[in-house]
């Protein structure tokens, strides 16, 4: 076979060749084939999470943050898949409940591990300004030091009582109800502030 | 007067073709308007080149009892009434009605002009001006169309037709043609013809994938999504004088353009993003690969072999029976994968949102107004502006917003996308079995 005969047999080939392989090659260097949407992160590896908010706002969308997380944990699923089953589903399963408060317990807890759950004593006048106080009563109890709020209040343990007071089952109906939940919420914190203070006036005597 | 005519016959030709896959930047616009579904709307597309697969055939069997000039005049008043007809319609069914009658007119019209065009120009030039204008029209089609559904509406489409073939009946008229003789001298060229429909099926992922990747997945315009898939029949333009320049044999010149084809489309499925420069180079290697086989595939299957219309015919039908069984293959594939990238598509948006830099109380009013769009959308990749121009945030959380709404758009950007991947690959599976079909060695002939 003549150099010119393989030239006519194997140029435009080659020439073909080196052209898929430099398009492939830059688009594959460059990402492509990896292109896709994110992938959900896995709910049971510790995540740092921050809030834009203050004060109570700022603390329970951290708990909730982590306590989806949790619970999606326990229930074998993605932190996003659950939030999307929870928000489009009318009827979240009892495990589902169980498993959301146990993740918010859970969530109360690390805060409370990693030292980032603050004194009482720093909720206190943002707490009575959404109580439905007697006027008197809210000065009362305004004018208490801030080490008396703190002896008498454990955060991570009013947190606590307040999860177990929640109904999870109607927060989820509420969702989409701001009021609706901040009421729920602040009812759980106060009868959760109640009963941690009547159990420790009953340790007192 | 003689170019006159001609031109307007080469015209007709260009024009029938195209209108295989004229509509596809149209097929949005009629699902909205005719208020119908995408597995009827998708019938705009295949009805016209099934019927015209159908009929090819039997079309070249009524020449042979009829003149040339009286055929291709009929089949051309045949096409341009049935082009007013779907600029009428107004409901799907009567669309598809029409593009059927089109079809069939189209089939008389494309048989007839090769007769007239080879008096006109003798055997060899107006076999090559026909098949030339044939792979324009092909080329062309989905960027005129998408040009005219944006400038105008869906219907110019059709309507811009109607004059063209308006005056080519009394053009075609005027060439005296001879009525080709009934004998069956030559068999099909059945290699040529098989690697030409499994081509064609391959090619659907290139026009038709191509140009709703570009309008539904990443939500560009009818006109952008046009002057994008210009890039095709742009570089099928270089590949005969590359060919000619190396001296490529005929037959390493299809295989060598089958493999630039699946190039051309493995490349389409794994773009690094969604931006319209990364599907240029991919595209010159599919218009490479279309300008080295369409037409030398045709010539194949029309050389020295006669009738010289049913052979043409052959090829119209292998053509167009690709198509279809292109559309038929690919469709399915990427619409279960779309439906499939939804979920992870949300659970992207709900990850970003759920860790976006905004209040509390704006994440909620940011997941309600896309709860809102999406369902809005349902089933189609939704347009998040309007949800994100709906809330009322706070101006310093607007740049947080805009932040967000950009994410958000390339995942949806990035799940459309890879939603695609398998279509536009099993394409590129359909490209390399059109290469075996001319790689494999033929049938030995005995002495």
């Amino acid at each position: 076979m003549t150099a010119r005969r393989l030239v006519e047999l194997l140029g435009l080939p080659l020439v073909a060749l080196v052209l898929v392989a430099a398009v492939l090659g830059v688009q594959v260097a460059q990402g492509g084939g990896t292109y896709e949407p994110l992938r959900p992160a896995d709910p049971c590896a510790e995540r740092a999470v921050t809030s834009r908010a203050d004060g109570i706002d700022g603390l329970t969308e951290r708990i909730v943050l982590l306590g989806v997380d949790a619970a999606a944990c326990r229930l074998g699923t993605s932190r996003e898949a659950l939030t999307l089953r929870l928000a489009q589903r009318e009827d979240p399963t009892d495990a589902e409940v169980d498993a959301l408060r146990a993740g918010l317990r859970d969530a109360v807890r690390r805060l409370g591990d990693d030292g980032d759950l603050p004194p009482a004593s720093e909720l206190a006048d943002e707490a009575l300004a959404a109580a439905d106080l007697n006027r008197f009563v809210e000065a009362a109890l305004r004018a208490l030091p801030d080490s008396v709020v703190d002896g008498a209040l454990d955060t991570e343990d009013v947190l606590l009582r307040a999860v177990d007071e929640l109904d999870v089952r109607a927060l989820l109906d509420d969702l989409d109800d701001p009021d609706a939940l901040e009421a729920a919420v602040s009812a759980a914190v106060q009868q959760a502030v109640r009963d941690a203070l009547l159990d420790r006036l009953r340790d007192l005597f | 007067m003689r170019r006159v005519v001609t031109a307007l016959l080469v015209v007709t030709v260009a024009l029938v073709l195209a209108d295989s896959a004229v509509v596809t930047l149209a097929l949005p616009e009629i699902l909205l308007e005719l208020d119908t579904t995408v597995g009827e709307v998708a019938w705009v597309l295949i009805s016209f080149n099934l019927v015209l697969a159908l009929v090819a055939v039997p079309t070249a069997w009524s020449l042979r009892v009829t003149s040339p000039r009286v055929a291709s005049a009929v089949g051309i008043a045949v096409f341009a009434g049935a082009s007013a007809w779907c600029a009428a319609a107004g409901t799907i069914e009567v669309l598809v009605a029409a593009r059927c009658l089109q079809a069939v007119g189209g089939a008389l019209a494309l048989l007839g002009c090769l007769e007239l065009l080879v008096a006109s120009y003798g055997e060899r030039r107006g076999v090559a001006t026909w098949i030339t204008a044939g792979v324009v029209g092909t080329g062309l089609g989905p960027v005129l169309g998408g040009l005219l559904t944006e400038a105008i509406s869906w219907q110019a489409i059709f309507v811009v037709q109607v004059p063209f073939a308006v005056l080519a009946v009394p053009a075609a008229l005027t060439v005296a043609a001879p009525r080709e003789p009934p004998a069956d001298r030559h068999r099909p060229a059945v290699r040529a013809n098989l690697t030409l429909a499994v081509l064609s099926a391959a090619l659907v992922a290139a026009s038709f994938l191509l140009v709703l990747l570009l309008v539904e997945g990443w939500r560009r315009s009818p006109a952008t999504a046009a002057v994008t898939v210009s890039v095709v029949p742009l570089a099928a333009l270089a590949a005969r004088p590359l060919a000619r320049a190396l001296r490529t044999p005929p037959t390493v010149e299809v295989a060598v353009g089958c493999f630039l084809v699946a190039g051309g489309l493995v490349g389409l499925a794994v773009p690094p993003s969604a931006h319209l420069a990364w599907t240029v180079a991919p595209q010159v290697l599919v218009g490479l690969g279309l300008g080295m086989t369409v037409d030398r595939l045709t010539e194949r299957a029309l050389e020295q072999r006669l009738p010289r219309a049913r052979h043409a015919a052959w090829t119209i039908g292998a053509r167009h029976a690709g198509i279809v069984l292109g559309l038929a293959l690919l469709t399915p594939v990427f619409t279960a994968d779309l439906r499939e990238a939804e979920a992870p598509a949300q659970e992207a948006v709900t990850a970003l949102v759920i860790d976006a830099p905004l209040r509390p109380e704006d994440k909620v009013a940011v997941a309600e107004a896309l709860g809102r769009q999406l369902q809005a959308e349902r089933g189609q990749v939704p347009d998040l502006a309007p949800a994100f121009a709906s809330l009322d945030l706070d101006p310093a959380e607007r740049p947080a917003a805009d932040d967000l709404e950009r994410a958000l758009d390339d995942q949806l950007e990035r799940a459309a996308t890879a939603a695609f991947r398998d279509s536009f690959l099993l394409g590129a599976g359909l490209a390399l079995l059109a290469m075996l079909t001319v790689a494999l060695p033929g049938r030995r002939r005995h002495p």
